[in-house]
């Protein structure tokens, strides 16, 4: 028998939009600053428009809590610094997306019990 | 507004802005000939965003780095030299991937993981040796 083995104390760390949002921006592939603000504005439709001073926050206590890492990439760009998700991240993230989604079934699920009657 | 942004930049912690500010600056100018483009109405509201935003994150840096003083015994990640950090986070990452592989059967990728750990465990070694023992035992 196999047995799946998580780390219980992610399984209960709450995450905020903007966490949500980077992690998400981060999922495909590593960025810097400026192309993760950008990705933001597009993943959210042009709702949110992350600050400098949120995005850094947000950044250093994900490098903290080693949900990320920052790393040097070789290309032409201005920045120099990017970022990428961890397995750690990875995982928390999915962890996220799954609570989503069985809420978002749930929340449905509600709505239409809510219109038969 | 290029030298107010610099400005506010004081009001982080030191070790934020010996982290972020050279970074937070690039990220900011980009951010402002871009805003300016798209118009005055956007460049006030990004003006506004960014003020609030640096005094909300100066805020919130200087109560987490407040509450997430070590205890006695507890590793300091938060207070090593930014370098050592990540060589630690590597570590514990590792350690936790390699962990879940064999739970998981995965013993391929476990094996591949054991090499990533060493390989890591080797980087915090030379890491503590240059910086010494002040930041205590970390593995």
């Amino acid at each position: 028998m196999r047995h799946v083995v998580r780390q219980h104390s992610l399984e209960t760390k709450p995450l905020t939009e903007p966490v949500l949002l980077i992690l998400t921006s981060l999922a495909a592939h590593p960025r810097h600053g400026y192309a993760l603000i950008q990705d933001i504005e597009l993943l959210s439709n042009g709702r949110v428009h992350i600050s400098t001073g949120t995005l850094f926050g947000a950044l250093r206590r994900l490098l903290e809590d080693g949900w990320i890492e920052r790393f040097e990439q070789q290309d032409t760009s201005r920045q120099k610094l990017s970022y990428r998700l961890t397995g750690v991240g990875r995982r928390q993230l999915q962890l996220e997306l799954d609570r989503m989604k069985h809420l978002t079934r749930t929340g449905f699920a509600r709505l239409r019990a809510a219109e038969s009657l | 507004m290029r030298k107010a942004y610099r400005f506010m930049l004081l009001l982080y912690p030191r070790g934020h802005r010996e982290q972020f500010a050279e970074e937070m600056n690039q990220v900011f100018e980009q951010l402002a000939a871009e805003r300016r483009e798209r118009g005055w109405t956007w460049y006030v509201r990004f003006a506004f965003g960014e003020t609030a935003g640096l005094i909300g994150g100066a805020a919130r840096a200087w109560l987490e780095r407040r509450s997430t003083r070590p205890e006695p015994g507890q590793t300091p990640t938060r207070w090593m030299p930014q370098e050592l950090a990540e060589a630690q986070q590597r570590v514990d990452a590792s350690v936790a991937d390699m962990v879940q592989a064999i739970a998981n059967h995965r013993f391929e990728r476990a094996r591949v993981l054991s090499n990533q750990e060493r390989e890591a465990r080797e980087k915090l070694r030379e890491l503590r040796e240059k910086y010494g023992d002040e930041y205590g035992r970390c593995v």
